[in-house]
């Protein structure tokens, strides 16, 4: 046998199936974005995953997505509209002067993806479904009965007066579902886990792989013909890292990118020809201070430490300038806001001063936790632990997941951190009776009071305003400032800043203005090429 | 060869069950509540509680450790507490892009480690030497994160030659879909003739496979050298030399055999912790496979989860391992008679 011809061949061979390979690869050219200059498909890269496809359990952040497949009574404008309020599945609503009683009257002509029409019906079902399982059932606690008094009218009778409008407006637990689901449901809690999906909404759900995509589709029979999407088919890549979606929008393999890394948002805008768009959020930062032992259970020592914090610095550095200061533990934009709520500014002087009065003249120590997943928290508590060691204050910082700072703070305070730092936002448009009650409000267990504060005063308040916001909104909001005051003085907490919400929108594409009161979801509906 | 395989299982089922212990005890040490992660922190205390329950986690913890064996024997490895689907449904979902992604790196790393090993020992110090020792030491030294980063920029942020992320374009997706026969996308576009596809994902598979290959690359370049150093001083090289034998063959047929054993193992080793590599490298890349859902669940701390990938790397290694003894034992007579 000649070795020789042999390896000749062998080596031919070789040639020929590189030659073949390289003839396949160079007529592919790098992948261009889908077709959504056309109108066909808007790819979309965004960092929400799917925890549940359960519109009743519902509480993360699928709620990307839920929010465009299923609708609630009514939809909560943003900050500054000439409404408050859109009517969606309840054409009008009206309460009653004690704030006891709210009427919905039920839109005609709308039918659910799978068919089935939307009577008064089907709004007390999927009511009646939050109220008993929800992930954010707690938003119905003020509900007494719920009934359809006809096919067009369902009636609230509440135990106590609220803000019903802003409940059945919430992102969770407010979505009006088809009553087949909800019955297959109610027996098998796996049920729609599948990818199955029961809306009202502009889109249906298409196609879903966990963990890679979610492909929604337009709903040829969506009722708000006037609001129906311009893209039939919007293909969602799940993204959960920012600097990835950032090299897909910047190499055209998506029309749209829902997070991107905040210190690179500038340069990208340039990059993609697009606009940066900054709007408030719900979302604030704050840290709790541990009041059940010393030095955090003396007022004097937690105002020294408000005293000393450089909140512009921790706004340009954790957040590249995007947020301001907070007036206290509701984020701006949000119900019951105020800028007449004081706020600390940073005096080194004072916070010493106050340190001394206080029998600390010497300094102290304290241990801080922070969310080592955060990138904001993680670049502006150092700025912290400076400004406290000019103070005399020496800060042990350590950096945990969320989940395991969540269970040292709640599992024995007397061995619990000294700071906490906690990145929050209210479950509904009520920050009222979610920040300033789930955080602030005594308890015998606390639940989300992690500084452990107890004042009789504050409770006071925030209770006779929550009682308030359903019937007098202006009253309750005095009543809430009036708390927040006290809270401020009082300082449980450190109430650094509210962060906004930056994206870029592309030239070529026409995005509607972000809503605050819907954190999660960015709607695709309105979406269009720019013109 | 019979005795060593099964010798060879015996003693990695053992390595198994101790890694399960292992696992499931520092997962249970963690300070971490396993209801808050599968509802939320917002969740009221009456759920989270009827949560543990559902789940089991209010048990002690020996009949949780013994509940885990049994599921572990009967297919049932627990529900993924953020997505709450079956964890093996959630990778057996992503092993087939991981495993592609994988088979191309280590085919690259492998060809050409040996390869460049074979031309470094050729003149030990000169140039060609001392340009693979700095690729091999960069490509085990630079991180996988940063050598990923860096081909982006170069490759799509500069040069636009390659695509970014992701292992098929949307246009691949929508106009030639993928017919499912194996569930290996690659695979199964090249075995239905969907060669618009199959180039497609070739194209999109040359970053994540060249970032991966990288520290395996090095590696076996390195060990190589040093074997074929050792193997070419020998006598018997030496003699065929002297016969005449064309140093080509001496090199690349007699003295390179001899060599490979030694980067057997490390290419085994290598493939092993390739697999731990690709956590990183499918991040950058919008890989979707199973180090992307890796990385969300040790980041939540989804115990199921990241006790069903502990058991599928350490079960990746030792796979590797016994493949390499299996091999090294097809090429050494030696071991096969010890």
């Amino acid at each position: 046998m000649d070795v020789t011809r042999i390896k000749r061949g062998r080596l031919a061979a070789l040639g020929i199936a590189a030659a073949v390979s390289l003839a396949a690869l160079s007529g592919c050219s790098p992948a261009s974005s889908g077709t959504g200059a056309d109108g066909g498909v808007l790819t979309v890269a965004a960092s929400a995953a799917v925890t549940t496809w359960d519109p009743v359990a519902s509480f993360s952040t699928e709620a990307l997505y839920l929010g465009n497949i299923y609708e609630p009574l009514l939809w909560k404008n943003p900050e500054g509209s000439t409404e408050a309020f859109t009517p969606a599945i309840a054409e009008k609503w009206e309460t009653s002067a004690d704030g006891l009683t709210w009427t919905f009257h039920i839109r005609k002509g709308v039918t659910f993806h799978d068919g089935e029409k939307v009577d008064a019906d089907a709004v007390v079902g999927s009511i009646e479904a939050a109220r008993k399982r929800a992930g954010a059932a707690f938003i119905w606690a003020p509900l007494d009965t719920v009934t359809a008094t006809d096919a067009s009218t369902v009636v609230m009778k509440l135990k106590y007066s609220a803000p019903m409008d802003l409940v059945a407006a919430s992102t969770y637990g407010a979505w009006i579902v088809a009553p087949k689901a909800l019955a297959a449901s109610a027996s098998n809690d796996k049920y729609f886990e599948k990818g199955i999906e029961a809306g009202t909404g502009p889109f249906t759900l298409k196609d879903y792989e966990p963990g890679k995509k979610v492909v929604l589709q337009a709903y040829n029979k969506y009722w708000n013909t006037s609001k129906a999407p311009h893209y039939k088919i919007v293909d969602i890549s799940i993204t959960p890292d920012a600097v990835t979606a950032q090299q897909m929008l910047t190499a055209k393999e998506v029309d749209f990118a829902t997070t991107l890394p905040l210190e690179n948002v500038d340069s990208v805008a340039k990059q993609v020809g697009g606009e940066v768009r900054a709007a408030n959020s719900p979302f604030n930062y704050l840290a709790y201070f541990n009041t059940t032992r010393a030095p955090l259970n003396d007022p004097k020592v937690r105002q020294a430490l408000s005293y000393a914090v450089p909140y512009k610095d921790l706004i340009d550095v954790g957040v590249q300038g995007y947020g301001t200061q907070s007036h206290g533990p509701v984020p701006k934009g949000i119900f019951p806001y105020s800028d007449q709520v004081p706020q600390y500014k940073q005096d080194l002087d004072k916070a010493k001063a106050l340190l001394a009065e206080s029998g600390h003249a010497s300094g102290l120590t304290l241990n801080l936790t922070y969310a080592s997943e955060n990138p904001a928290e993680a670049r502006f508590v150092p700025l912290i632990k400076d400004a406290f060691a000019k103070i005399g204050v020496t800060l042990n910082v350590t950096a945990e997941l969320f989940n395991q700072q969540w269970e040292k703070a709640k599992a024995d305070p007397a061995n619990a951190q000294d700071i906490f730092v906690v990145y929050y936002w209210p479950t509904y448009s009520d920050a009222g009776s979610d920040n300033l009650n789930s955080l602030f409000h005594s308890s015998d267990k606390p639940f989300f009071n992690l500084s452990y504060w107890k004042n009789a005063e504050y409770d006071a308040l925030v209770d006779k305003a929550g009682t308030l916001t359903g019937s007098d909104r202006a009253a309750a909001q005095a009543t809430y400032e009036k708390a927040m005051d006290l809270l401020v003085k009082q300082a449980p907490g450190l109430f650094l800043f509210d962060a906004q919400s930056v994206t870029i929108v592309p030239k070529d594409l026409k995005v509607q203005k972000f809503n605050e009161n819907y954190p999660f979801t960015t709607f695709f509906a309105p979406i269009a090429p720019a013109a | 060869m019979t005795r060593l395989i099964i010798r060879r299982v015996g003693s990695a089922l053992l390595v198994l069950l101790v890694i399960t212990l292992v696992v499931f005890i520092l997962s249970r040490v963690i300070p971490s509540d396993p209801a808050v992660v599968y509802a939320g922190p917002k969740a009221p205390p009456e759920e989270l509680a009827r949560i543990r329950t559902r789940l089991g986690f209010d048990r002690p913890l020996p009949i949780q450790y013994l509940d885990y064996l049994w599921g572990l024997v009967t297919g049932n490895w627990g529900d993924s507490l953020s997505t709450k689907r079956p964890v093996l449904l959630e990778l057996g979902t992503r092993l087939p892009a991981t495993l592609e992604l994988l088979f191309a790196a280590m085919l690259f790393a492998t060809v050409f480690g040996i390869v460049l090993g074979v031309v470094a020992s050729k003149r030990p110090g000169g140039v060609a030497d001392g340009a693979i020792r700095i690729l091999s030491i960069g490509g085990v030294s630079m991180p996988a994160f940063w050598l990923g980063l860096l081909l982006q920029v170069l490759f799509v942020g500069q040069l636009h030659l390659l695509p970014a992320t992701g292992a098929f374009s949307t246009q691949t997706q929508y106009l030639h879909p993928i017919a499912n026969v194996t569930g290996f996308p690659l695979f199964d576009s090249l075995i239905t003739g969907n060669f618009v596809a199959w180039g497609d994902g070739m194209t999109h598979l040359i970053l994540p496979a060249l970032t991966l290959a990288a520290y395996p690359l090095g590696l076996i370049a390195r060990m190589t050298r040093a074997s074929m150093l050792e193997v070419l001083g020998q006598d018997y090289v030496f003699t065929a030399n002297a016969y005449g034998v064309r140093s080509f063959m001496v090199r690349w047929r007699l003295a390179l055999k001899n060599a490979l054993p030694p980067s057997m193992t490390i290419i085994g080793l290598a493939a092993a912790y390739a697999l731990t590599g690709t956590f990183f490298v499918e991040v950058v890349f919008n890989w979707p496979g199973i180090g992307q859902f890796a990385s969300t669940a040790m980041l939540s701390v989804d115990y199921p989860s990241i006790m069903a990938i502990t058991l599928l790397g350490a079960f990746g290694y030792l796979v590797a391992n016994l493949a390499v003894d299996l091999v090294q034992a097809r090429l050494d007579p030696r071991v096969r008679a010890s």
